[in-house]
């Protein structure tokens, strides 16, 4: 040995040996990491197979809602509330398709894509695209607002200041599970804003559903 | 292997390689290990359902810091190096190929990669990083002569 130091000595079978020991140690020391912190106090840890982090569907919240004031709900029971005249977001969603309110629930709703689509003809929700912006030029919902959420979380002014209007906020990306939107829907709700939805389809199955899109840098297109 | 350019052969420059593998996997692997949960979602980020299963998320995402750490202290320590540089070389390539297939299907995430604090975005960069640490990894592995 020439070198006082070990270095690529191991060959043949020793470094294979060497490679399975590294393999099944840390293999074997992270389920026992694991197993420690899962079945030790306080129980923490993962669970031995994935479930798939879960926002509550509208239709849930929707129909929880109604368990807790049956009488606004029943099915044919006592006079349903006329839609409110001056409640832009009423009339939204009266013109949607008679449903209900979106509830404000102080955490964001998953939505899928028949309701974004119906919220979007009747104009009747702020759209925001969580993606990067070249991302977001290369083909986003028409009239969407760009808004990173990699950049808003350096400036969280810009979630307290963003104005919707009113109406609910449905925020998406590249679909999927879709951290972006999903931490982004966490982030408006956190900067006080109401009816915050997120659309998990996302854009992957929003363009390939033959809705319309813009392209360029501004919300249509330009 | 005439590929690699001759003083990276040189006992010094591969003892060099194995050391900074070995810091680079003991970074990436102490936070995922603090935040076993943060990192089950980052490699969920990767949806890569069609090759391992969903349920299986959860396991993977126990051992592969651990055996980040194993490897990173074989290749600091210079206990059985070598092993430790074909480990951390093939796991790279997994993670490397793993940000290729979600920038192709467009994907855009932080790829948790060094755990949640350094959280960076996937993209060409992330790649780039990727084959450089690669690199490093093929020095350190190479037979001594």
């Amino acid at each position: 040995m020439d070198r006082w130091w070990p270095d690529g000595t191991e060959t043949g079978s020793r470094l294979w040996q060497g490679i399975f020991a590294i393999a099944a140690t840390g293999c074997l020391l992270g389920v026992a990491q694991n197993a420690l912190v899962r079945y030790g106090s306080p129980k923490d840890g993962l669970t031995w197979r994935y479930t798939p982090p879960k926002l509550d569907s509208l239709e849930d919240v929707v129909s929880s809602a109604a368990a807790a004031n049956p009488a606004a709900a029943a099915p044919g029971g006592t006079t349903p509330l006329p839609p409110d005249m001056n409640d832009p977001l009423q009339l939204g969603a009266a013109a949607v398709n008679g449903a209900a309110n979106i509830p404000d629930v102080g955490r964001p709703i998953q939505v899928q894509i028949s309701k974004v689509k119906a919220l979007f003809d009747a104009k009747a929700g702020t759209i925001i695209d969580a993606r990067e912006p070249a991302e977001y030029a290369d083909g986003h919902i028409p009239g969407a607002v760009n808004m990173p959420y990699d950049q808003v979380v350096t400036d969280p002014e810009r979630l307290e200041k963003f104005d919707a209007g009113g109406k609910p906020i449905i925020v998406y990306c590249g679909g999927g599970t879709c951290e972006l939107s999903m931490n982004l829907g966490f982030a408006l709700v956190n900067a006080g804003q109401k009816k915050v939805l997120v659309y998990t389809g996302g854009w992957p199955e929003w363009s390939t559903s033959g809705y319309p899109v813009a392209k360029g840098a501004t919300p249509d297109g330009a | 292997m005439g590929m690699i350019p001759s003083f990276l052969l040189h006992p010094t420059a591969r003892r060099a390689a194995q050391i900074t593998a070995g810091l680079i996997f003991l970074a990436a692997a102490l936070p995922k290990i603090a935040d076993l949960a943060g990192f089950a979602g980052s490699i969920h980020n990767f949806h890569l359902e069609s090759v391992v299963p969903m349920a299986a998320t959860n396991i993977l995402a126990m051992m592969i810091p651990w055996v980040e750490l194993i490897a990173g202290l074989a290749l600091v320590s210079g206990v059985r190096p070598r092993a430790g540089a074909v480990v951390y070389t093939l796991l790279m390539a997994v993670f490397t190929l793993g940000v290729i297939q979600a920038l192709a299907r467009g994907l855009s995430f932080e790829c948790g990669c060094f755990g949640k604090a350094g959280a960076a975005t996937i993209g060409v960069k992330k790649v780039a990083e990727n084959l450089v640490m690669m690199a490093i990894g093929v020095v350190g592995s190479v037979e001594r002569r």
